[in-house]
């Protein structure tokens, strides 16, 4: 109902008092702002506790690259050989990734690397997601039966259906589990032996996370690339139904140029109509005003 | 009688929390390997955090007990912040053949300076988990980019990485770019309702790719639009088109732990954040 009577004398002094009470927030506000300015004037540089290091690169220029330290072994020397090969992997650069493979492939049949780098796995899982990342991806690398047995634990670890969850609706411990669980999908996929991949078309299919249901998919279009048509026509048994479009997701491969990707991206978005976005809303934000800039130092940064 | 006294004891100890709450850091005893790699790259350059501080907007006052003056311990939140903008100011490769964007992009929507993306901001840090980074709108002074414990401390998220902290200074920052240019991507924490379409967030979060081709914008143009769907980019795409440019095509020396979070970070983000989902795939399925 809209009404045009007079507002009362109680109304006229609670709006009074609305209207000051909110030009004290403004002026508040205005005011810590303000003093944050004057105190950011005065504020010091940060210091450390350590002495200053040499440039990055002249630390570069030190570094001996393709030392790759072996992965052989067996009881405490394998778990030895193990955590300091984690250590450098984690350091190596794309120069070193044949280096490495090598070396991978060289302990394929060791039961214990396989062992300790299990281990390593489920240990990391709780406290380093990096590295975790890191030794699924050398223990996928090692196509040995016991990883496989390793992988598939780890891609059937129970999914959490609670935990930290963020105000966008995110749960922190499934994107967490779900990206690692991804990467032992891969190491999985690059088997190529029937148990693996029928554990992994089984993901395709069952995992509650799109994050390894999408990665599963990739993988094993990847591993078959011998025979792309009966790779696709094995995953659309699998692939949920508006899950489809995973079958054609546009890829940036490596050594690629952009006339080849620009290619296959029109011909996605020509296939997939649905997957282009409608034009963008141009409603101003309801709290914002353009407005002029405050400086800040725009130096270069210091030379590498 | 006894639930007055309770509620008077809670009126009483509310200060008490608040403040314990306000002066709470991140855990501050560990970072995670991709941190600990990048860093032995540099092993602590005074002169790169000497110029970060300032080309961030990273003020004493907001980071003083998070490691202002323990700038060289790569545990505390200073350090892990400016191991973030060494990657982003010189990690990148900018490979035109390949690369969604360049070094000058990244570089112009995380940095504090006004310019065409955005803006000028200031980086602080808080220990508020509900998010990892969040972008606040000020009205008499700098915006600000804030970037939560989660992106720092790897016992609560394995965001707490170098290439994901990097990835959520672009996120926000492009927040910052909306502000700037009175664009609008939704009504939901600055985003679209979720779940809806491919996206799987609820219930904010969601955002539409504006698939463009390699070479669409020269480097230093990504801050450009054209009023439709063929020139434009949303927070998260910029996130993703970020991370996926440090895992296939950063520089030669970027550790592998680092190249290797960022397309996890990435791959996970096109496959839930985006309505017409999924976003580029990163990198290859081998495992190594």
């Amino acid at each position: 109902m809209y009404s045009t009577k007079k507002p009362s004398r109680l109304f006229s002094l609670i709006a009074a008092l609305a209207t000051v009470a909110l030009l004290a927030v403004v002026a508040g506000q205005y005011s810590a702002q303000m003093q944050q300015i004057d105190q950011n004037k005065s504020q010091k540089n940060p210091e450390s506790k350590e002495p200053a290091g040499p440039q990055p690169s002249q630390l570069q220029e030190k570094r001996v690259a393709h030392q790759v330290p072996p992965l052989s072994g067996t009881g405490e020397d394998a778990k030895k050989a193990v955590l300091a090969f984690i250590d450098w992997a984690g350091l190596s650069t794309p120069d070193e990734r044949e280096d490495v493979r090598k070396m991978i492939s060289s302990a394929s049949d060791n039961k214990e690397i396989a062992g300790a780098l299990c281990e390593e796995a489920f240990r990391a899982q709780q406290v380093d997601h990096s590295r975790a990342l890191l030794v699924l991806s050398i223990l996928g690398e090692l196509r040995n039966p016991s990883g496989e047995e390793c992988l598939r634990r780890f891609v059937n670890l129970p999914f959490p259906q609670d935990g930290r969850k963020t105000s966008e609706g995110e749960i922190v411990e499934q994107i967490d589990l779900g990206t690692l669980q991804a990467k032992a999908i891969d190491g999985l996929a690059y088997l190529r032996t029937m148990s693996a991949d029928e554990e992994v078309l089984r993901q395709v299919q069952k995992h509650p996370s799109i994050i390894v249901r999408a990665e599963a998919i990739s993988a094993y279009l990847w591993n078959h690339q011998d025979s792309p048509d009966k790779a696709r026509s094995v995953l659309t048994k699998y692939v949920r139904k508006d899950e489809k479009i995973y079958l054609d997701r546009v890829q940036r491969d490596e050594g690629g140029k952009a006339e080849s990707f620009n290619r296959k991206l029109e011909y996605y978005l020509k296939s997939h109509p649905e997957a282009v976005a409608p034009a963008p809303k141009f409603e101003p934000p309801k709290d914002e005003k353009p407005k002029k800039d405050y400086p800040t130092q725009t130096v270069k940064p210091p030379v590498f | 009688m006894i639930i007055r006294k309770i509620k008077i004891l809670g009126m009483l100890l509310l200060p008490v929390f608040l403040a314990a709450t306000a002066y709470a850091v991140c855990n501050q005893s560990s970072a995670s390997q991709a941190d600990r790699d990048l860093w032995s790259t540099h092993g602590c350059w005074r002169d790169f955090y000497l110029w970060e501080f300032r080309a961030y907007d990273v003020r004493e006052g907001d980071w003083r007990s998070r490691g202002y003056f323990d700038a060289c311990d790569v545990n505390v939140e200073f350090a892990k912040h400016w191991n973030a903008a060494y990657l982003v100011t010189y990690g990148l490769s900018d490979n035109h053949d390949l690369a969604f964007h360049g070094t000058v992009d990244y570089r112009a929507t995380a940095e504090a300076a006004g310019s065409d993306f955005h803006s000028s901001l200031n980086h602080t840090a808080t220990d508020d988990t509900s998010v990892f980074g969040r972008f606040i709108w000020h009205p008499f002074s700098s915006n600000e980019v804030q970037t939560s414990c989660l992106l720092y401390d790897p016992a609560l998220s394995g965001n707490a990485n170098p290439g994901s902290r990097a990835g959520d200074f672009m996120h926000e920052g492009w927040h910052g770019w909306a502000s700037r240019r009175l664009r609008n991507f939704g009504g939901c924490n600055g985003h679209q309702n979720g779940p809806q379409g491919a996206c799987s967030m609820n219930p904010c979060g969601c955002d539409y790719f504006y698939f463009h081709g390699i070479g669409a914008y020269e480097f230093g143009a990504m801050y450009q639009d054209d009023g439709t769907a063929s020139r434009f980019h949303s927070p998260n795409q910029v996130q993703v088109e970020f991370l996926c440019d440090v895992a296939d095509l950063s520089k030669s020396w970027v550790p592998d732990t680092v190249r290797r979070s960022a397309r996890s970070d990435a791959n996970q983000r096109a496959v839930t954040r985006f309505i017409n989902g999924p976003g580029f795939s990163c990198g290859s399925p081998r495992p190594w």
